[in-house]
């Protein structure tokens, strides 16, 4: 019961509620995710499946084994989330390593067969950081993790659900003028949360 | 217009959102704030990252199937809790579907199927597949009964193999207490140099080789 209360981090407003796994950190969704809970699985997918498909991607150069890739990295959150201990990594860091290691994997099992038409090879997974390197998306997921609720969730309407700023007051309720000034704020937001993170954390090992 | 304001306005800006007034005038501000110019070069970096995250959304049926597949594991990962075990449940049904929403075409198409053979590690098992090349694919459907009961952590993993040895994994599953599993998998294009199909049963320590502990065999020449 305790993901379907509502987050009313602004009362007073005409905003629409949002559901309370959107203002949980990523930690804590994990936690939730061990003890079974889905829509904390759905939460982290929707902030980090993008990274892991564009991981995919950019490392197997195909995007069936992309696709493998996502459904195998969130399986192992569902299977792992017991073992996950922030004290070591971030869940970003975790996923990320986990994503690489997965990655591996897939592209063993695609050697014992010969490669399809139009299909390549799997570009440097032993280690250090690709060429082409897909670790500024998992840098701004994360950043976006670590933003206040509000500011995600402007962002996550304008940039992937597409909507206008005046589509974005209206779904919300909130007023347009607000809208704009919170879209410039979650953007800096995201930016401070980037430069933060870059020191703290030693992701790309 | 404050110059407060005028920063307050960089998101939209860069998102090509704001009215022409509105645009005009931040324009003519930026010519003569060098404090804003910097403000917006940082704000449209994080705009570029956004956009091309946007842009590495994977396909939306993807997060159905995903869910749906940690959803399957749900009774593996609790089974501690599984008060009762069910083994009448018997008919350990597991339909193994290569080629997501052709389900109707194969099923509808049972007139080409192979019989799959238990091996001396699953003596009461049977299976049977059903399938047909579509287009470059071999969509396929795949029902077995009576397998074993799995262990912790064991999960069943179905093979294309080649004469004289080399596999292609079609994907893995676990049969479910209730008896019953619906695994989505994707079919390699190339299937047809690799005509015998095998079931194994599979520990799960990382190796994504084939353990070789095949409980059910069968052959697409047969097809």
């Amino acid at each position: 019961m305790r993901l379907h209360k509502v987050d009313r981090s602004t009362p007073g407003t005409r905003e629409t509620f949002r559901p309370i796994v959107k203002g949980m950190g990523d930690e804590e969704l994990v936690g939730q995710v061990a003890q079974g809970d889905e829509r904390a699985l759905s939460e982290l997918y929707d902030r980090y499946a993008r990274p892991v498909y564009a991981t995919g991607v950019r490392l197997l150069r195909d995007s069936h084994l992309a696709e493998d890739l996502v459904q195998d990295a969130f399986t192992n959150v569902w299977r792992g989330a017991a073992s996950f201990d922030p004290k070591r990594a971030s869940f970003a860091t975790w996923l990320f390593r986990l994503t690489r290691n997965r990655a591996v994997d897939l592209n063993r099992r695609r050697r014992v067969r010969p490669l399809s038409a139009g299909e390549e090879p799997l570009r440097n997974v032993s280690g250090g950081p690709e060429p082409e390197s897909s670790v500024d998306l998992w840098d701004v997921a994360e950043a976006l993790s670590l933003i206040s609720a509000e500011h995600r969730e402007v962002l996550n309407l304008a940039y992937f659900e597409g909507l206008s700023q005046r589509e974005i007051s209206q779904r919300t309720g909130v007023p347009l003028g607000t809208v704009k000034s919170r879209t410039t704020a979650a953007l800096k937001r995201v930016r401070q949360a980037m430069e933060v993170n870059a020191v703290g954390e030693p992701r790309r090992e | 217009m404050s110059e407060d304001r005028f920063e307050e306005l960089l998101g939209p800006y860069v998102l090509g959102q704001l009215t022409a007034e509105d645009k005009h005038e931040l324009e003519h501000h930026l010519e003569e704030c060098p404090r804003c110019r910097d403000e917006l070069e940082r704000v449209r970096q994080t705009h570029s990252l956004l956009r091309e995250l946007a842009v590495s959304e994977p396909p939306a049926e993807l997060k159905s199937r995903t869910m749906a597949q940690a959803r399957g594991e749900t009774t593996t990962r609790f089974e501690v809790r599984w008060k009762v075990w069910v083994p009448a449940a018997a008919a350990l049904l597991v339909a193994t579907i290569l080629g997501i929403g052709l389900l109707q075409t194969i099923i509808g198409d049972s007139s080409a199927s192979v019989p799959l053979n238990a091996t001396a590690l699953a003596p009461g098992a049977s299976g049977e597949l059903r399938g047909a090349k579509v287009g470059e694919n071999f969509q396929v459907e795949l029902e077995v009964r009576g397998l074993p009961k799995l262990q912790k952590g064991e999960y069943y993993e179905m093979w294309y193999a080649k004469e004289g040895g080399g596999r292609i994994s079609c994907g893995a599953f676990r049969t479910q207490p209730e008896g019953r599993t619906t695994v989505h998998l994707t079919a390699p294009v190339n299937a047809v140099s690799y005509p015998k199909i095998e079931v194994t049963r599979e520990p799960d320590n990382g190796n994504p080789g084939a353990s070789g502990k095949e409980v059910l065999v069968g052959d697409l020449r047969n097809l």
